[in-house]
């Protein structure tokens, strides 16, 4: 299965940095650009794990929450750095991650999203009850960007080194899934009795997949405090998590390209719509049903399913294919 | 010939008020193809799925190559030279066959087959034409072979089957009769059959399990003119 070619690759790094520059003038089209990234980044860990090991992490954007809060809590109670809270903060709630998963390895399918949606709700809980941490309802404003040697990173500058994060993110995510890492994962994702009956250590794996995962949440959580200014538990609600997971279904999920095409369509909407709050909802339910019921490939998959058609139809091999994503 | 590879003793197992297996004692030695018959519910399956670590035995003894295994899990038995098929056919069906491969080969990596041994494999399996097709879309026959190709991979010292002929056509048992006839040139096997020409033609030694207990031992010319077996299980005489 081709995933990305490395040209392709090339051309989107270079597209993601030069959009920032291109967007400067427009503050209000540069803060949509700035949050579309910070949602690729998300994305790109949510396809890991939903597109390739086959798993539904709703408790994603509560893995995020807390690396967000703690870098808040480092850099504005211990005077850390951000440069230095967002990897400690990062690592913790990686490790957190792990520790939350952990209860959930056995299972799969909707057992695992079942359990993953209950342990999103407490984490949300949790950012509503330990006010000493979170400022409960209300929130932390007034965030500051991050230091910069003496100054501030902030506007372009900081669009720029979320853009640069995101695209490492993306490289990343296309390493991982070519290694024999990736090649375990996507064994797991079709059939993890038959990929432990062939010696593929699956619950290690899966450790590994949750580690991973809520380090690209983590960072997107980090950088999402500093680039708002402002976090609270609705940030890092379910609703998130499923808007996460939608980026990448609708885009494609398993592939690289995919959640970047999802999320660079889907992502920009709310922004575009503010005024129009209830049919933002409205549409992105629709979107759900849509996605689920006539692409379960998403619209890079389905593309890849006719090229696939396209090039051997004799074959019912692609339509095999197709209807097993 | 005589060195003990597979040794169970005293195994047993309860699904809640069901018996499935009651002190089931039995071993293989290298070399040898054990079969094993009963009827359906008699508890076969059950066996093969706690010798290959997929359900824990509530007692009794495991031993293969001389090292405990009991409360080991498929991986790490898969490690050891332990491995098994199942019963309806396993294979990554999405993936194409050349993938379904490479993901038995990630276990020992540059310890595994070389090219040269891997495509001998695959030309013994018939299936070196069909390496790019998804593996879902292979007929039944095929994906048994590719099964068989994964675990052969793993350079196993027994394979376990669970019915290999299941489902396939007359001609095509001839065919699996005949490829399995060879595999016993490369490793040991123990293998569930309900047809009985394939224990008839390829063990060299049948236990009979009826009830969750095992009733008879021995060749299969022998155990297939015991009255009980013949009674409980085969209905008619088939040696």
């Amino acid at each position: 299965m081709k995933i990305a070619s490395g040209r392709a690759l090339w051309i989107f790094a270079a597209a993601a940095l030069a959009l920032p520059v291109i967007a400067d003038g427009n503050k209000f089209l540069a803060f949509v650009l700035g949050m579309t990234y910070i949602s690729l980044l998300w994305a790109t860990g949510m396809n890991l794990m939903y597109g390739f090991v086959g798993l539904m992490p709703l408790m994603f954007a509560g893995v995020a929450g807390i690396a967000g809060y703690a870098v808040v809590h480092l850099i504005r109670e211990l005077g850390w750095s951000f440069w230095l809270a967002m990897p400690v903060a990062t690592v913790m709630a990686a490790l957190a991650g792990v520790a939350l998963g952990l209860p959930s390895l056995r299972l799969k399918g909707f057992y695992f999203t079942l359990c993953s949606l209950v342990i999103q709700t407490v984490l949300t809980l949790a950012f509503i009850f330990f006010p000493t941490y979170t400022n409960g309802d209300t929130g932390i404003n007034q965030i500051a960007p991050p230091d910069w040697f003496g100054g501030q990173l902030k506007g372009l500058g900081l669009e720029l080194m979320i853009a640069l994060f995101t695209v490492a993110g993306i490289v990343i995510c296309a390493w991982i899934v070519r290694s024999p890492l990736g090649q375990r994962f996507v064994a797991i994702r079709e059939d993890d009795i038959l990929a432990e009956a062939i010696g593929i250590r699956v619950v290690r794996c899966k450790i590994i997949a949750f580690f991973i995962v809520s380090l690209y949440a983590g960072v997107g959580g980090c950088f999402y405090a500093v680039y708002i200014g402002f976090i609270s538990p609705r940030a890092f609600d379910v609703l998130v998590s499923m808007n996460i997971w939608l980026f990448v279904a609708f885009g494609g999920r398993g592939t690289i390209a995919g959640p970047i095409i999802g999320t660079a369509i889907l992502a920009p909407i709310p922004f575009l719509l503010q005024d129009l709050q209830a049919f933002k909802d409205i549409l992105s339910g629709v979107l759900i049903i849509v996605v689920t019921l006539l692409m379960p490939g998403g619209i890079y998959g389905a593309w890849l399913a006719r090229q696939r058609r396209s090039a051997q139809p004799t074959t019912d091999s692609a339509r095999v294919q197709e209807s097993r994503v | 010939m005589s060195e003990r590879l597979l040794e169970v003793n005293g195994l047993s197992k309860r699904f809640g008020g069901v018996v499935a297996l009651r002190n089931v004692d039995g071993h293989s030695v290298v070399g040898e193809t054990l079969g094993m018959i009963g009827p359906n519910g008699s508890g076969k399956t059950t066996f093969v799925n706690m010798v290959s670590g997929h359900i824990r035995p509530d007692s009794g003894t495991l031993r293969f190559g001389g090292i405990d295994i009991a409360g080991k899990t498929p991986h790490q038995l898969a490690e050891v030279g332990l491995c098994r098929t199942y019963q309806a056919v396993r294979v990554f069906s999405a993936l194409p066959v050349r993938q379904n491969i490479d993901n038995a080969r990630l276990l020992l990596a540059h310890r595994g087959l070389d090219t040269a041994e891997l495509r001998e494999l695959t030309e013994w399996l018939r299936l070196d034409a069909r390496l790019d097709v998804a593996a879902g879309s292979l007929t039944l026959f095929e994906q048994r072979r590719l099964e068989l190709l994964m675990r052969l991979v793993l350079k196993p010292r027994l394979i376990m089957l669970d019915e290999p002929v299941g489902g396939l056509a007359v001609t095509e048992v001839s065919e699996m009769i005949q490829l399995l006839k060879e595999l016993r040139a490369r490793c040991s096997i123990f293998v569930i059959e309900h047809t009985m020409r394939v224990i008839r033609e390829l063990a060299d030694r049948v236990m009979v399990l009826i009830a969750g207990e095992k009733v008879a031992d021995g060749p299969p010319a022998d155990i297939l003119r015991n009255q009980r077996v013949i009674d409980e299980y085969l209905g008619t005489r088939h040696a």
